[in-house]
């Protein structure tokens, strides 16, 4: 483990594969924008490797980091096969030796690193979505465990970050905002907030990132109230980074399938 | 790979079973609990499996041992298994892939399953089931795409119930959402019960159900070094064992339409993974028969609670 790192910058992206779909509804279109805006970013800062979580790799086991350096072959996704989002190919390269530093300082931090490397391991939509996104940058990769507190997610991205040591690196979490679905079958231009209620919160949540407000307080409360993506803990792993700290920048939000995704910035 | 015997779907073989046991009616001839955790499919060590294991879990594959003797005895021509780790955030699927194969590496325990599939479908009966589904009003889909994964869940079941994969298989997924801790609408699962219930009468299928499903689902978050170290192996903590066993005197005391309410009243007490529905889609499939359930087995892994049972109608 190296000295003290700072991340370059941190950013919440969505997972939802919609956002590649060839005919899509306007919001998808906004937010895949605002995706690739952050992946400019990121090279317009120097970012050599990406630490990602995406809530789409849920585990409940330990904390497992992707130590396979090359990853591709494609994601047929289990739900939404029947578009031409649901198979996306992906070719990622993994940067190994951080990840398995990752996992060495997450078991100092007293978690159980569990180090994944296997032939064939189905690496989930999110990642896929978002790296195809984002740009080729070499990603070093964790589970979100569904069975852990939050906290421990936090402290999982602080291990991270001391792991990259010199590297350049920004933090980024792969997740959406409330996740009620419509639970039907729609055309893109049928998309809208599932739940009037659920949309309020994630105006809410987001207005207090922007203003810098911790939100953490919040969390449990937005969990169930809008039926948060694996109750928020996208936050608690970004919050745990250090990087997405002071106000954040809400380059887009609007609904996938009734859920809600939003691309926020964080300057490191 | 390792070696699978393939069933042709509806072939003179499956016509032959009806001479033995149960008088060959067609039907659902039984119906059980099935549990997944892939720790026992890893604890037996099948050739398909990929990681080796030293043991483990042994009551709960002495149970499994039971069903297959009794599963044989009934002779079906298909087993529909309804699973919660097929997720599916937009309606009820079913497999309608002819032959699935491939390899499924769990995402969650990808150190204890990297499971070799291959196995034959009932298509025909998949198909029926879609179609009374829709009719009933519920969002079903036919999945034709054999670049699905199939999930640990379904495998697992199968392969606990059946290792020799002689028998077509019909898999249904779990409507659910996979990012927050949703329960499925056990009302659509009543319907969806219903629906396969006809399906299998209007096809003049003899059936074995399977509902993949643990009973109390807290669990540890870390594992031991030795995923089989039985040393650790206990229930989350004595109130989930005791909503397991309270569940389990209904289940064994019967009639199922006991369960209608203790169900529900058990996912609220120990988080049961039957909140995917599994156990109440067979229930209904099976018409909430006036049966005592069979409590084959029941233990503990990585602390959920898990109980092989047997209800025949």
């Amino acid at each position: 483990m190296g000295a003290l790192n700072v991340p370059a910058a941190a950013a919440l992206v969505p997972g939802m594969p919609h956002l590649l779909a060839a005919d899509p509804a306007p919001s998808w279109t906004a937010l895949a924008d605002a995706t690739r805006q952050v992946g400019d970013r990121l090279r317009a800062r120097g970012v050599e490797t990406l630490l990602l979580l995406s809530t789409q790799w849920f585990t409940v086991l330990g904390h497992q980091v992707q130590c396979d350096p090359h990853l591709s072959g494609t994601r047929t996704d289990e739900n939404w096969y029947a578009y031409d989002y649901g198979h996306l190919r992906y070719d990622l390269t993994v940067d190994a030796p951080l990840a398995l530093a990752w996992a060495d300082a997450i078991d100092a931090a007293g978690l159980q690193a569990r180090r994944t490397r296997y032939a064939g391991f189905p690496v989930d939509t999110g990642t896929v979505t978002a790296a195809a996104l984002l740009g080729p940058f070499p990603l070093a990769m964790v589970s979100c465990n569904l069975y852990a507190d939050p906290t421990a997610l936090a402290a999982v991205a602080k291990a991270g970050v001391a792991a990259a040591g010199g590297r350049r690196v920004a933090v980024v979490a792969v997740s959406g905002l409330s996740s009620g679905l419509i639970p039907r079958w729609i055309t893109p231009a049928e998309d809208r907030f599932a739940d009037p209620e659920h949309d309020r919160w994630n105006r809410k949540i987001l207005d207090a990132l922007a203003a810098g407000d911790d939100v953490a307080p919040l969390r449990e409360e937005f969990a169930r109230a809008a039926q948060a993506d694996s109750q928020f803990r996208a936050h608690a792993f970004l919050a745990g980074s250090g990087a997405a700290s002071g106000r954040a920048e809400v380059l887009a939000y609007g609904p996938v399938w009734g859920t809600g995704a939003a691309v926020v910035w964080w300057e490191g | 790979m390792a070696r699978v015997f393939h069933a042709t779907a509806g072939d003179s073989r499956t016509t032959a079973r009806r001479g033995s046991a149960s008088g060959g009616r067609a039907g659902i001839v039984a119906g059980y609990l099935a549990p997944h955790p892939p720790h026992l499919v890893y604890a037996e060590n099948p050739p398909q499996n990929e990681p080796r294991s030293t043991g483990g879990w042994e009551v709960l594959r002495w149970g499994y041992e039971e069903l297959r003797r009794r599963l044989a005895a009934h002779a079906p021509d298909v087993l529909v298994v309804h699973a919660p780790h097929w997720i599916t955030m937009v309606g009820h699927h079913v497999n309608c892939v002819p032959r699935s194969r491939g390899i499924s590496v769990e995402p969650i325990f990808p150190h204890l399953f990297r499971y070799h599939y291959d196995f034959a479908t009932d298509v025909a009966l998949a198909e029926a089931i879609v179609a009374e589904a829709a009719d009933a009003g519920l969002v079903a889909s036919a999945m034709r795409d054999e670049g699905v994964r199939v999930d640990y869940a379904t495998i697992g079941a199968l392969h606990l119930a059946n290792p020799a994969w002689d028998i077509p298989v019909v898999s249904l997924s779990a409507n659910n959402n996979p990012y927050f801790y949703s329960d499925a609408a056990l009302d659509e699962m009543e319907t969806l019960g219903a629906a396969t219930a006809r399906a299998v009468e209007r096809t003049g299928r003899r059936a074995v159900l399977l509902a993949s499903n643990s009973l109390s689902h807290l669990h540890w978050d870390r594992e031991p070094d030795l995923p089989e170290d039985m040393g650790v192996e206990r229930p989350f903590n004595h109130h989930q064992y005791a909503a397991d066993m309270e569940l389990l005197k209904v289940v064994r005391e019967g009639p199922t339409e006991r369960l209608r309410a203790a169900v529900p009243a058990h996912i609220a007490a120990a988080q049961a993974e039957t909140k995917a529905g599994s156990l109440t889609w067979l229930l209904a499939a099976m018409g909430w028969p006036a049966v005592a359930g069979d409590v084959l087995a029941y233990g503990t892994v990585i602390a959920t609670g898990n109980a092989v049972v047997e209800w025949v109608p």
